[in-house]
């Protein structure tokens, strides 16, 4: 029964699933085996239910902002599996393991399950009533300076009822903050290209050049680029194409290159001139600025050996065309902005711009548009925490305790806030430090709507619907939260939405013809919309306007070595664990670290030659401390970066967030310095430098990987072939 | 009990080679997995573990080497990188393989086990029935892949392994395993019936893509490529074609023309004579760069 | 130097062995309570191991076998010690066995027994051990004959039920004569039970010797093959260091060497404890010791035979896995093999140490040790590092749950035959006055003839 249900049935009317229709619906977690359940055989079933027999939902992902759309498999009024739906234009029927993943973020132990009143030090059960009630009273007399609303990104719906919300106070005060937000790029593309995140048509390329940016892995939009790559490797007119990656530390997109160039840590701007420079096609303005990049400089500053950049250049000159991009690696710097400027640049001189580099469509309605989290967010609010501004703090969708930098010192901060509200899945290490925890729905129980930051092709609005109803009695989605509280501010605007899929419902069937529904009765224009799981609209398409402009590109040298901290700590961005919100979901935990094979543990990642100088082997609990702080994990000797720089992953080091995640290895955000980029204040990831102190102890590393080596010793196991001698065109 | 049903099954059984007089007919499920698409990023992994409900052992557990991953990536560093005397850094990252249980057509596991809990079925597969394993172990004893897992513990009252609420995450068309009993990639048989009984039910034969695994149905970059290897119009099939990689051959004809082929299809282990069902295409390495 | 003096009358050697079965003095009580307690500590194991699972005995999805399997393969090739003692040098009319292999046959029967349990504890699902069993069932399913393992559980059975049977055939003229010299009691009643009414009238002997006879000669062939069964769970496997032809003769010179080396040690324990210096003389033991040498040297040369082959073959894993017993993780217990099955034989090579007690025990038990030693050699390194190197795993050790079975099983080993020595006679009484007629026959022969049969060179 693998057919999406393209069975038009109408199914679609969660009003319509009660509890008597479904039976061993998801509430009540009892076992037939217990004896606390009986099986009740289906007399009178939902009428689009056979038992035994799967029924299928689109909604959309919501494990990291991508914005897949999925196709979740519903037994018995369980969902069981996602797959992806195919007509997302996003992922087109594929997903990631991350987003495999979703359902146990759904299923979840440690899932909060009523709302939390602070006592002391422990949480009280209190009613739903009793909590809104309480923020009523704590928001009674409090100007809207003094409110402070920190979210992850936010799109759709329901930033216009936070953005509603929040305006009813007039408060200023929203904080969109993501720790691993590529803000750097974004403000660079608005400058080269016109737009934050034009389109990357990785599959119109025929070279791609990546200044660190892990499309592959966990890049913006990660599952859209690995299909985009597949097509790629096919070839444009059969010829296969080239991905070079530069970065300090090898990613997983950097594994899969033809050519993996360790570049000197914050040295990629200097080298993108140099390449500029080596190509010898820029005039003007731009031939002057890279006068001073030749090769022999570029390559003692860099790393980079001479006849590397020769060829780097000759195959850019060759194949046409091609597509460089900046990623956290070139922006995680003081100089970010420089760096990602100038690699933009190479877009612009190769001619990319209007072919590999396009302009994205833009969903019709500006309110719905992301807004896009960013790390100067969180410096603001810090801050604004410092200070003592804020006497009641909401805190949606992020985990600022956990994210921010050490030398930040947010948490201490938080405790100046008066009133904490957070509205959380787990209790994370930030709903910890609230006084009001509210238990949201998870993404598969919840309503909603999502407008992606990253547009594949034309617009799109993904629909968030249940996939089952509620696994918790009393848990809430955001959406219906925010109406609540905004019933409390403006009754009368509000008054008519019973809940947030009533207002979901109207604020579409008031579009329907923006959002395609011209000549359709509401009924089956909502059920279409359902029933597809997302709204494509030909969307508006601002043309590129980006220069190619040199005024104020001023790389820096390289830094000068730091003797009492000589090596820089690279965090890296893991696939699945990403900044932390999914530790909990053990699949991700006991799925390997494609490049090291690791589970369930940190890493140091050291090259074998600055080990061997340090005198460390695998396995050694070595200490790793900046000017901030220290942590200590285990080492792992790993060929793929910089000798000069070390990498540890982010994302474990939990001490909250429950089972799976608390306890499991060490957090590297901790020991992050205050650093942040000169032009737009983001947070500079790499600038943080170490020292590696071995403690004495060993381990014995727990990976996949055998005490082979992951070499292949004899026989051929993995086969690898010249592009000279393979004819890709001639292939199914 | 009876003799002539030992002596009927005994001349239908496993040939020493995959012989023509009884080819299979009219499935016989193959996969083909290219890996110059396949990035390692594991998404084929964990929906394995979503779809045929694999325990998540923990930390201990995995440290001894008891981890359950039915499809499990591998990745692979040139030899003399980070050695001594070696190359300093990479040229190419570490080359990443899929492996999972390779569905052989002589399968080392099948003659081996003591009751005959693992058999080749009609179409194709290498079936492991649960309820008649004792748990000897043979069977991944002599797999010269290694791909079958053995239930050291028993994860379904094991702590944390199936907790609460996640219990209803189990796909209920497959068997959640207790302890002594040896599992393995199964091509995901439950799909693969189901789809078989729709289209008997139609009268005709499951048709190419009508049914997918898990991993290829997940796989981002569709590296993985399923399906009826008799079927003439399935993928799989013409890429087999294409390759010019026989399923009942332990030496393939182009690799023994003068000067080789540009052809990247190749089966791993091949002249160990388990006729794996899974073919596998190589990696390109770009030469320009 | 005489393998039995020529005057020993009847009457004692029946007074002799009967002797051993009186009721035992206080270190017999308390060596078999360590023998329980050993049982008891595998029991426990057992019980551990089946409530929570496989897993506990520290095996992994590389190291799928341990020492469940060495073991059981080593109390195999100790069982493999009655046969070559009573059947084939049987057939062989070589009469310096006759003292001696009543307890090697006891030896036999309890080794299958104790390798047996291994069987057992080996499986993932014990309780289920039946389906390798043709019994009839619904389903019409039969055992997978194609399986070593399944020829394994066929052979050992028959094997064993044999060797039962060849016990006891041998020992009924023996339980004749205790039944005749006990006093009432259990005893007595026993005995007359067991000995099927024997009265020793010829036409009863005639019938006896042509059975004993048969199944001497059905047991060699089933000895062999047995051994050689085991053997092809691994040659008829495809692992590195396994997939090796000579492994069948290899494992049957093992088990005779292990065999062997396991007579010694009893008789030295049996001769002490129970006074029985007239009956397994030094002669005697001295052509067993020559005879282990030997079969020493056949394993060593098979040894060297298999590390041959595997040297000129084109098998680089089979290779690697050899270099990777000599260097890697096992390495101590490879060497140690080495030494105690091929080193130490070699004292046995010498006159001075052929009858030397202390030295013989010792000797003894180095040589079960590196049998021992050869088995887990033989599980454990191909697992390690094998044809598939994202398998490899070296670093697994059994843990305390494989240990514990393992030492348990020398206790159930020591219980049982401990129970026997006291219960049935550890000596064939009606063989060795056989063993005493032929000799006075000689001696009156070579009285006759005028040269004395006096004890030294050319004694019988």
């Amino acid at each position: 029964m693998m057919d999406s249900g393209f069975d038009r049935r109408d199914f679609l009317k969660v009003m319509g699933w009660s509890g008597a229709a479904v039976a061993l619906s998801g509430c009540g977690n009892t076992s037939i085996e217990d004896g606390k359940e009986t099986v009740v055989s289906y007399v009178e079933a939902a009428d689009y239910v056979i038992p035994g027999i799967g029924v299928y939902y689109n909604s959309s992902c919501a494990q990291c902002d991508a914005g897949c759309s999925i196709n979740g498999r519903v037994r018995e009024g369980r969902v069981l599996k996602l797959e992806g739906n195919p007509a997302s234009a996003i992922n087109r029927g594929k997903m990631c393991g991350l987003g495999q993943a979703g359902v146990q973020h759904h299923y979840n132990p440690d899932r909060l399950r009523e709302p939390l009143l602070r006592n002391g030090d422990k949480g009280e059960t209190i009613t739903w009533e009793k909590a809104y009630a309480l923020i009523a009273e704590k928001l009674k007399g409090v100007s809207g300076e003094e409110i402070a609303f920190l979210s992850g990104g936010v799109s759709g719906h329901l930033k216009v009822l936070l953005g509603n919300y929040l305006a009813s106070f007039g408060c200023k005060n929203h904080f969109v903050y993501e720790a691993l937000a590529p803000g750097v790029v974004r403000a660079a593309n608005k400058k080269a290209y016109g737009a934050e995140m034009p389109r990357y048509n990785i599959n119109k390329a025929k070279v791609v050049l990546s200044f660190g940016a892990d499309f592959i892995g966990a890049w913006v939009s990660p599952v859209h680029f690995s299909q985009q790559y597949a097509q790629f490797r096919k070839g444009v007119d059969g010829q296969r194409g080239v991905l070079i990656q530069v970065e300090p530390k090898m990613t997983l997109t950097g594994a899969n290159a033809d050519r993996w160039i360790p570049v000197r840590p914050g040295t990629e701007g200097i080298l993108a001139l140099g390449i500029i420079n080596a190509l010898g096609t820029a005039t003007g303005d731009i031939a002057a600025a890279v006068k001073g990049y030749d090769k022999a400089r570029v390559s003692k500053e860099t790393g980079v050996p001479p006849g590397q950049i020769d060829k780097i250049a000759a195959i850019l000159k060759l194949r046409s065309p091609s597509l460089v991009l900046a990623g956290g690696a070139a922006e995680g710097y003081a100089h970010g902005s420089q760096n990602a400027a100038a690699i933009n640049l190479l877009n612009h001189v190769l001619g990319n711009v209007g072919k590999t580099v396009e302009a994205a469509a833009a969903v019709p309605f500006p309110q719905m548009v992301p807004a896009k989290g960013n790390t100067a967010a969180l410096k603001s609010l810090n801050d604004g925490l410092a200070a003592g501004k804020y006497k009641v703090l909401f805190n949606y969708a992020a985990n600022p305790v956990f994210t921010a930098p050490g030398a930040l010192k947010f948490k201490d901060n938080l405790s100046k806030a008066g009133f904490k509200v957070a509205f959380a899945h787990y209790l994370d290490e930030t709903a910890l430090q609230a006084d009001l925890v509210l238990p949201l729905n998870s993404a598969l129980e919840d309503w909603g709507t999502q407008v992606p930051e990253y547009m594949a092709e034309g617009a799109q609005i993904n629909i968030l619907q249940p996939l089952m109803e509620n696994l918790h009695p009393n848990t809430r989605g955001m959406g219906d939260i925010l109406l609540a509280l905004l019933k409390q501010r403006r009754p009368e605007e509000y008054k008519n939405y019973e809940d947030y899929y009533a207002y979901l419902r109207a604020a579409m069937l008031q579009n329907k013809v923006a959002l395609g529904g011209n000549g359709k009765d509401d009924d089956s224009f909502w059920n279409e919309t359902l029933t597809k799981g997302i709204i494509k609209l030909a969307g508006t398409t601002t043309a590129l306007s980006g220069k190619a402009g040199v005024a104020g590109l001023k790389l820096p040298a390289p830094t000068e070595n730091d003797e009492q901290y000589p090596l820089q700590l690279i965090p890296s961005v893991n696939i699945s664990l990403r900044d932390g919100r999914h530790s909990n979901q053990p699949w991700l935990q006991e799925s390997p670290d494609p490049l090291t094979t690791i589970v369930w543990d940190s890493w140091v990642e050291i090259h074998p030659k600055k080990a061997a100088e340090l005198g460390i082997v695998e396995g050694d609990i070595v200490e790793v401390t900046s000017r901030t702080g220290s942590i200590k994990t285990q080492a792992y000797l790993f060929p793929g970066i910089h000798p000069d720089a070390i990498s540890i992953p982010l994302g474990q080091g939990h001490e909250a967030l429950g089972r799976y995640a608390k306890g499991y290895g060490v957090n590297p955000f901790q020991i992050l310095d205050a650093v942040f980029d000169r032009e737009t204040g983001e947070l500079a990831m790499y600038e943080t430098r170490v020292k590696v102190n071995k403690t004495g102890q060993r381990v014995i590393v727990v990976k996949d990987e055998s005490a082979a080596g992951a070499k292949q010793i004899r026989e051929k196991i993995a086969g690898r072939v010249s592009s000279d001698n393979v004819d890709l065109s001639k292939e199914v | 009990m009876s003799v002539s049903n030992l002596l009927e099954n005994w001349s239908q059984f496993r040939h020493y080679h995959p012989v023509d007089d009884k080819p299979h007919d009219p499935y016989k499920w193959a996969m083909s997995i290219d890996l110059d698409a396949c990035v390692g990023c594991n998404a084929c992994s964990v929906a394995c573990y979503a779809e045929n409900n694999l325990p998540v052992v923990g930390k201990e557990k995995y440290a001894h080497g008891m981890s359950m991953h039915w499809m499990r990536i591998e990745h692979y560093w040139d030899e003399d990188v980070g050695e001594e005397g070696g190359r300093e850094f990479p040229d190419q990252g570490a080359q990443f393989l899929p492996m999972m249980c390779q569905q052989c057509e002589a399968a080392p596991c099948e003659t081996v086990c003591p009751v005959g809990a693992t058999n080749h079925t009609a179409d194709g597969l290498n079936s492991q029935i649960y309820n008649r394993c004792v748990g000897s172990r043979y069977c991944e004893a002599n797999c010269p892949y290694k791909v079958r897992y053995f239930n050291w513990y028993d994860y379904p009252t094991t702590d944390n392994v199936w907790p609460a609420e996640m219990t209803q995450q189990l796909n209920p068309d497959v068997t959640v395993r207790g302890k002594g009993v040896m599992e393995k990639c199964t091509f995901c048989v439950q799909r693969l019936s189901a789809a078989k009984v729709t289209a008997k039910s139609e009268g005709r034969i499951v048709h190419d893509g009508e049914v997918q695994t898990a991993c290829q149905q997940v796989c981002p970059v569709g590296a993985i490529s399923f399906g009826n290897l008799i079927d003439p119009q399935s993928r799989v099939h013409k890429q087999w074609r294409a390759q010019q990689v026989e399923l009942d051959k332990d030496r393939q004809a182009k690799d023994e023309k003068e000067g080789g082929t540009n052809l990247r299809g190749y089966r791993i282990l091949e002249n160990m004579r388990p006729y794996p069902s899974v073919m596998y295409l190589e990696r390109v390495r770009e030469s320009a760069i | 130097m005489k393998d039995i003096r020529e005057d020993i009358a009847w009457a004692k050697i029946n007074q002799d062995v009967l002797k051993s079965l009186e009721n035992p003095r206080k270190l017999y009580w308390v060596i078999l309570f360590v023998a329980i307690a050993m049982v008891g500590v595998a029991v426990g194991c057992e019980i551990y191991q089946y409530s929570t699972g496989m897993g506990v005995s520290n095996k992994n999805n590389s190291h799928v076998w341990g020492l469940y399997i060495a073991t059981f393969i080593f109390w195999i090739g100790m069982s493999h010690s009655g046969t070559l003692l009573s059947a084939i040098l049987h057939l062989m009319h070589a009469d310096w066995r006759k003292p001696i292999y009543r307890f090697a046959e006891a030896m036999t029967t309890f080794s299958l027994m104790t390798a047996g349990l291994f069987v057992a504890v080996h499986l993932g699902r014990v309780w289920q051990i039946y389906y390798a069993l043709p019994y009839p069932n619904e389903r019409g399913l039969w055992p997978n004959f194609q399986s070593p393992l399944l020829w394994d559980a066929m052979a050992i059975f028959t094997y064993l039920s044999s060797s039962i049977v060849f016990l006891y055939v041998g020992m009924i003229p023996d339980l004749a004569i205790c039944r005749d010299r006990m006093h009432e009691g259990w005893r007595k009643k026993l005995y007359t039970l067991l000995s099927l009414g024997w009265e020793g009238t010829d036409r009863q002997w005639r019938n006896f010797r042509v059975t004993y006879l048969t199944i001497a000669c059905f047991l060699i062939p089933l000895a062999v093959s047995v051994h050689s069964i085991v053997a092809s769970d691994f040659a008829m496997s495809q692992q590195p260091g396994w997939h090796i032809t000579s492994f069948p003769p290899y494992f049957v010179a093992g088990a005779l060497y292990s065999g062997c080396a396991a007579i010694i040690t009893l008789f030295i324990i049996l001769r002490y404890v129970f006074r029985f210096e007239e009956y397994m003389t030094m002669g005697i033991l001295k052509k067993i010791v020559r005879l282990t040498f030997a079969i020493s040297m056949v394993w060593t040369y098979l040894n060297a035979v298999e590390f041959a082959s595997v040297w000129y073959s084109h098998d680089q894993a089979s290779k690697d896995v050899l270099i990777q017993k000599a260097i890697g993780t096992y390495a101590p217990f490879w060497w140690g093999m080495m030494f105690c099955g091929s080193v130490v034989p070699l004292t046995l090579a010498f006159k001075r140490f052929q009858t030397n007690i202390p030295v013989l025990f010792a000797v003894s038990l180095l040589l079960n040790l590196g049998m021992w030693l050869e088995r887990w050699m033989i599980v454990a390194p191909t697992f390690a590092h094998g044809i598939y190197p994202w398998a490899w795993d070296h670093d697994q050790w059994p843990s305390f749950v494989q240990w514990g079975m393992v030492f348990g099983s020398f206790g159930w080993f020591t219980l049982l035959f401990m129970v026997f020595c006291k219960v049935f006679p550890s000596v064939s009484m009606y063989e060795v006055k056989e063993m005493v007629y032929h000799r006075r026959q000689e001696t009156k022969k070579l009285e006759a003839t005028g040269k004395f049969a006096t004890a030294g060179k050319g004694a019988h």
